[in-house]
């Protein structure tokens, strides 16, 4: 199959699974509980019907694209933030420390992108393009940073995702992933990887909306109570440690 | 150089998204038992002291990377411990009784101070296992433990649903 008819495809394919996501929103009523994600979702979904409308003209799809992928990435940082939240809020105790320290990620990723901006070469002849691609991988490394982040401060204190909004992160983490580095491809080797960048972020946004649909039409796992040990366990455990100090 | 760098951060994301998924699926919420006068002994810098006296240099090194390879083992259990607490008090906060509430509020306190602990414990008992010839005494986690023990204690005996097994489990 030639690689345009390729790319047809799975536009209409993430056409009918983001159609799909935003009816299982809708359905879960996620403006309760996610209102930035649904905003997020139902952009993306407008973005590519619109993007699809304007493909014959190659100077407005340019223009109609890159402004999507601006409001884009602010809605992507929106959902960190509306992640960050959700994830804090049975642990009131931990929101100062939160704080500082994912302003403090903030700061160190900011001075990252600033560097890639200063420091990184291009290989695309087009300054304009050129210097939006560096601001796109300057913005999707911030926004990669945050998403890690989360999963580092969170497994460093044992906190408890639930099913959603660990989906939501882990789909958002995969895509920006492999969107800063497809970005950084194409930046570097210039016109020659614009299709082959193309296929890849669209197969990485389907995989995306792939694990955001599982994650929110899967059940929520139970969190089992505490196993009680036995006695003689603990005696056991015990006897252990002591003959490890004593040795 | 630049390129090579952020494919690098990339990758090493998708490895994180990875690991996190397999522990996710890993998380049981088990509580496991700590031997606090155990734990104590093995944190107790007059015994170092008096090992660093009495043994050879070398001697005393390598029995003091053995005793931090146990000690981590307990901070880790510690730790694991703790955040099943702070899983288990999210419930208890939102009780409709206030004394109940109140309680799993203090719990939920003190098992994210705990975690802290074991992090710092966790950063120090590492570079001592680097340095052995350091003395970075982590030594708030067993009061913290011993008192987080008595407030889940406490829970138990205000819920209908007794949690009193699970303090003296922790």
């Amino acid at each position: 199959m030639p690689l345009k008819a390729y790319m047809t495809n799975l536009w209409f394919l993430a056409l009918a699974l983001q159609s799909l996501l935003a009816l299982v929103l809708l359905a879960k009523r996620a403006w309760n509980k996610f209102p930035v994600f649904l905003g997020y979702s139902v952009f993306n979904l407008c973005a590519a019907a619109a993007l699809y409308m304007v493909h014959g003209s190659r100077v407005t799809y340019f223009y109609t694209y890159w402004t999507c992928e601006a409001i884009g990435l602010i809605l992507g940082f929106g959902v960190v933030y509306e992640i960050f939240g959700t994830i804090l809020v049975p642990y009131p105790a931990l929101r100062r420390v939160a704080t500082v320290v994912c302003r403090t990620a903030i700061i160190l990723l900011l001075v990252l992108g600033a560097i890639v901006i200063g420091a990184q070469s291009s290989g695309e002849r087009n300054q304009i393009m050129a210097s939006i691609l560096v601001a796109e991988e300057a913005t999707r490394i911030v926004e990669l940073g945050l998403l890690m982040f989360l999963f580092l401060f969170s497994s460093a204190f044992g906190l408890h995702w639930r099913q959603s909004a660990f989906g939501i992160t882990l789909g958002l983490g995969l895509f920006t992933a492999v969107e800063l580095a497809a970005v950084t491809l194409r930046n570097h080797l210039g016109t020659a990887a614009t299709q082959t960048f193309g296929v890849v972020r669209i197969l990485a946004f389907n995989t995306s909306l792939v694990v955001w649909l599982g994650y929110l039409l899967a059940p929520e796992r139970v969190t089992s109570n505490a196993d009680v040990p036995k006695t003689a366990q603990l005696e056991q455990w015990n006897q252990a440690v002591m003959e490890l100090i004593s040795r | 150089m630049m390129t090579v760098i952020v494919i690098a951060l990339a990758l090493f994301a998708v490895v994180l998204f990875y690991t996190a998924v397999r522990s996710r699926r890993k998380q049981t919420g088990q509580i496991r038992p700590v031997d606090l006068k155990a734990f104590r002994t093995l944190m107790d810098r007059d015994d170092e002291l008096f090992l660093r006296g009495k043994l050879p240099r070398s001697k005393f090194f390598h029995l003091k990377r053995q005793r931090i390879r146990v000690t981590l083992r307990y901070v880790a259990r510690i730790a694991a411990n703790a955040s099943a607490v702070l899983r288990m008090g999210e419930a208890a906060r939102l009780s409709p009784k206030p004394e109940v509430a109140q309680a799993a509020a203090q719990v939920l306190e003190l098992a994210t101070q705990i975690r802290l602990q074991c992090l710092i414990a966790m950063g120090k008992l590492a570079m001592e296992y680097a340095m052995p010839s350091l003395q970075l005494t982590p030594g708030m986690l067993a009061p913290k433990y011993q008192s987080l023990r008595e407030n889940v204690s406490r829970l138990g005996d205000l819920q209908t649903q007794n949690r009193a097994p699970l303090a003296t489990a922790i």
